[in-house]
């Protein structure tokens, strides 16, 4: 009889128990679906995808990832999203196209899960984010349509965001007595001393298009320079831009053979194959040193900050995840968004060898990394306004400034010549588009 | 007999319309395949597209895209790259391709062997093509500037980087890969001479290079013209290998019509602008196959068959 009872109790408690951790687990809802990623073959994605292993484990939602070469992830993306039924669940963009898919109407607005007490996590934080990264690679609509502001929405969580830092060859610069520079004299000089003793000096990208703007658009805002003013008039064809494009072309002279056909993957290579003395962009470069898959010179690498000109300031960029407004998984989409940018999702992001996105992720693990005190130094310096983030971008990037800055660092011309035609070429671009159409029926 | 008359004339009309009912399904197929694409991009030309925005969205231009197209520097450059492209390419591997031809069509030793190397490359995707030469080519640790250093001395240079360099980088992969092309067209049409005809003119004293020049090459010329055109047309939709190894740099040294094109329909998201160029390509590659099909028509003696 009593064992009876105490049969009865037990199971009417397991059941009881387990019809409330149904309740309790936000996941129960979503097992077995199936979400398909899109992101680039980059280091930091194909260790993150052990911690999509883990995900599937934890909550049972399966992940397929489609890992494409960064630069060709938007046609695919955009020719996905634009069908009444898209193949993508989330998406990964380079924070350069935020505002042409906006613009498009090809991505949910994130406030519809946010305002959904059943999928956030009250432990989420979001505060915790670093403000450059979201702002930068989530936010559209703010000032300009691109920068914070009160009339931005919030469509994506920066994963994999950057910002720029030096890193620089430790044993190369004390036996030739050269300091870490700090400003853009000192980086100049530290160029031609390196060159005159036979060790390339930067590397840089600089391959036709969209890397070339890249490798220059790293000096453009420390030298004071923009690419449009407040009214979109380009000016980077004034001081600041022609002397950006100078450095440009030094570097070119100074550094390792070949910058004019590197992009993103072969600059990198060349530091990390020893090839180069100092690398100045994503602080992703810190996390592929200490890959021995990827690197040669673990160990001799240090790291300072983005050296200045006229101001302080380093690159807002890298990667940040959506929602395709044609998913028809969106809230087991948002679910996996939120575990990979979680507290302890981004921590364990650092432990597999990529990069953070959280304030407390980097306080947590800055006497363990070299670069991690440099990067909390220089996030306050991380500009927003670092490149225009419009829908007409892409064309300015690769068209017009990709070809300019080509034929800056593979001849000799005068330089102001060529930045005034690409100026040109720009406003036409603008023109088009209808830029300066409030200006004109203002007059 | 006035009977037989009467049935005998429909059954002509009959024989007259038979043929063209019999190619009806190939002509219906290749209009679905080759001229709707055209059509649509002849379409499309009018109009300024985006992609990710409903084609109904699209903004009709009329001939805006064909006024911007005459006045385009970019596009005089790329038809001038496509040209000097063809030109260097066509003519080196023509020459190259008859002369391996001619040295292996005689039963050698090994000959067979050397055929089957010949022929690898054009087995190989042109994606995986562009991807060894960009990597032989590469500035910091390519095969070319490491031996061309180590044997002799020679700086080590940007190949893909450089303007003239990535030209001749790219001219030369073309070779590599298309010069077989021709070669075993060649061979084919060399096996199939008929051997009276080249006893004869042994008999009759040629010699070596008369036996070539005024026999052999005279008999398969009509196969020389289709290699000639195929490669011509070939030249104008090349497009891989360009897109891996430079991706039509630097600036615009390497960016053939086609590449043009993508660059211009996805870099810059210019789709009808992109189609009026397409439209243009497509009446320069009609015109050249028209042409050469009037100079040197291979069916022309055949239409009695």
């Amino acid at each position: 009889m009593s064992k009876k009872w105490i049969s009865t109790t037990l199971a009417s408690a397991a059941l009881v128990l387990a019809s409330s951790t149904a309740l309790a687990n936000p996941y129960e809802k979503y097992k077995d679906t199936t979400i398909v990623v899109s992101w680039p073959a980059l280091s930091h994605f194909a260790k993150a995808e052990t911690l999509i292993e883990e995900f599937t484990e934890e909550t049972g939602i399966e992940v397929e990832v489609d890992a494409l070469q960064y630069l060709k992830l938007r046609d695919r993306q955009i020719l996905e999203m634009s069908k009444r039924e898209g193949e993508y669940d989330v998406v990964s963009w380079v924070v350069m196209w935020k505002g042409e898919y906006v613009s498009k109407g090809l991505l949910t607005p994130l406030s519809q899960f946010f305002t959904n007490g059943a999928l956030v996590d009250p432990q989420y934080d979001i505060d915790d984010i670093a403000d450059a990264y979201l702002q930068n690679g989530g936010i559209v609509g703010g000032k300009k349509g691109y920068m914070p502001g009160k009339s931005g929405a919030m469509y994506g969580v920066p994963f994999g965001a950057e910002t720029s830092i030096m890193a620089y060859r430790k044993d190369i610069f004390e036996e030739q007595g050269i300091t870490p520079p700090a400003t853009y004299d000192e980086l100049r000089a530290a160029m031609a001393k390196l060159k005159e003793a036979g060790i390339p000096a930067l590397t840089s990208r600089g391959k036709t298009g969209h890397q070339v703007t890249a490798g220059w658009l790293l000096h453009l805002a420390p030298l004071g320079g923009k690419i449009f003013d407040d009214e979109w008039n380009p000016v980077f064809n004034n001081a600041a831009g022609v002397e950006a494009a100078q450095v440009m072309r030094e570097i070119a002279q100074t550094g390792p053979n070949g910058i004019a056909s590197f992009g993103f993957g072969e600059a990198a290579a060349a530091f990390l194959g020893g090839d180069a003395a100092m690398y100045i962009d994503t602080l992703k470069i810190a996390a592929m040193a200490r890959d021995p898959k990827l690197s040669k010179v673990d160990g001799k690498v240090g790291y300072a900050l983005h050296p200045t000109g006229t101001r302080c300031g380093s690159e807002t960029g890298g990667f940040a995840m959506g929602i395709p407004a044609n998913s028809l998984n969106k809230e087991a989409a948002f679910l996996f968004v939120q575990y990979m940018t979680s507290k302890a999702g981004d921590k364990r992001m650092v432990e597999l060898g990529g990069d953070p996105i959280r304030m407390s992720t980097y306080k947590h693990f800055q006497s363990e990394f070299d670069e991690y005190p440099v990067i909390l130094d220089q996030l306050p310096c991380a500009d927003a306004d670092w490149r225009p983030l419009i829908p007409e971008w892409n064309e300015l990037n690769i068209d017009v400034l990709g070809q300019a800055l080509t034929q800056v660092i593979t001849t000799d011309e005068p330089i102001q010549p060529i930045m005034d035609a690409a100026a040109e070429k720009a406003r036409a671009i603008m023109e088009r588009e209808g830029y300066y159409a409030w200006a004109n029926y203002r007059k | 007999m006035a009977a037989t008359d009467r049935t005998e004339v429909p059954a002509r009309d009959y024989r007259v319309v038979t043929p063209y009912l019999f190619i009806a399904p190939a002509v219906l197929v290749m209009f679905a395949g080759l001229a709707f694409p055209v059509l649509q991009s002849l379409y499309l030309s009018f109009y300024d597209w985006k992609i990710g925005t409903p084609l109904k969205s699209a903004e009709y231009v009329g001939l805006d895209n064909y006024i911007r197209l005459i006045s385009d520097p970019d596009v005089r450059e790329s038809l001038w790259v496509t040209i000097r492209f063809g030109l260097w390419t066509i003519s080196i591997e023509m020459f190259l391709g008859i002369a391996l031809a001619l040295l292996l069509e005689k039963p050698i030793r090994g000959a067979s062997v050397f055929r089957t190397i010949f022929i690898l490359p054009l087995m190989v995707s042109p994606v995986v093509v562009g991807l060894i030469w960009r990597y032989l080519f590469d500035a910091r640790v390519g095969w070319v500037n490491y031996y061309l250093g180590t044997w002799f001395g020679i700086e080590p240079q940007v190949w893909l980087g450089d303007a003239e360099l990535a030209f001749f980088a790219i001219v030369l992969t073309d070779i590599w890969q298309w010069t077989p092309f021709i070669f075993i067209i060649v061979i084919a049409g060399l096996q199939a001479l008929p051997s009276e005809v080249l006893e004869a003119s042994h008999v009759d004293g040629a010699n070596w290079w008369q036996q070539i020049f005024l026999v052999k090459l005279p008999m398969i010329s009509s196969i020389l013209v289709i290699a000639l055109l195929m490669r011509l047309i070939d030249v104008f939709r090349a497009l891989e290998v360009m897109y891996i190894m430079t991706g039509g740099g630097p600036g615009r040294a390497t960016e053939l019509m086609s590449l043009h094109i993508y660059n211009r329909a996805f870099d810059a998201q210019l789709l009808g602008y992109a189609s009026a160029i397409a439209v243009l390509l497509i009446a320069i590659v009609f015109v050249i196959s028209i042409s050469i099909l009037l100079i040197g028509n291979p069916m022309k003696d055949k239409s009695d068959v």
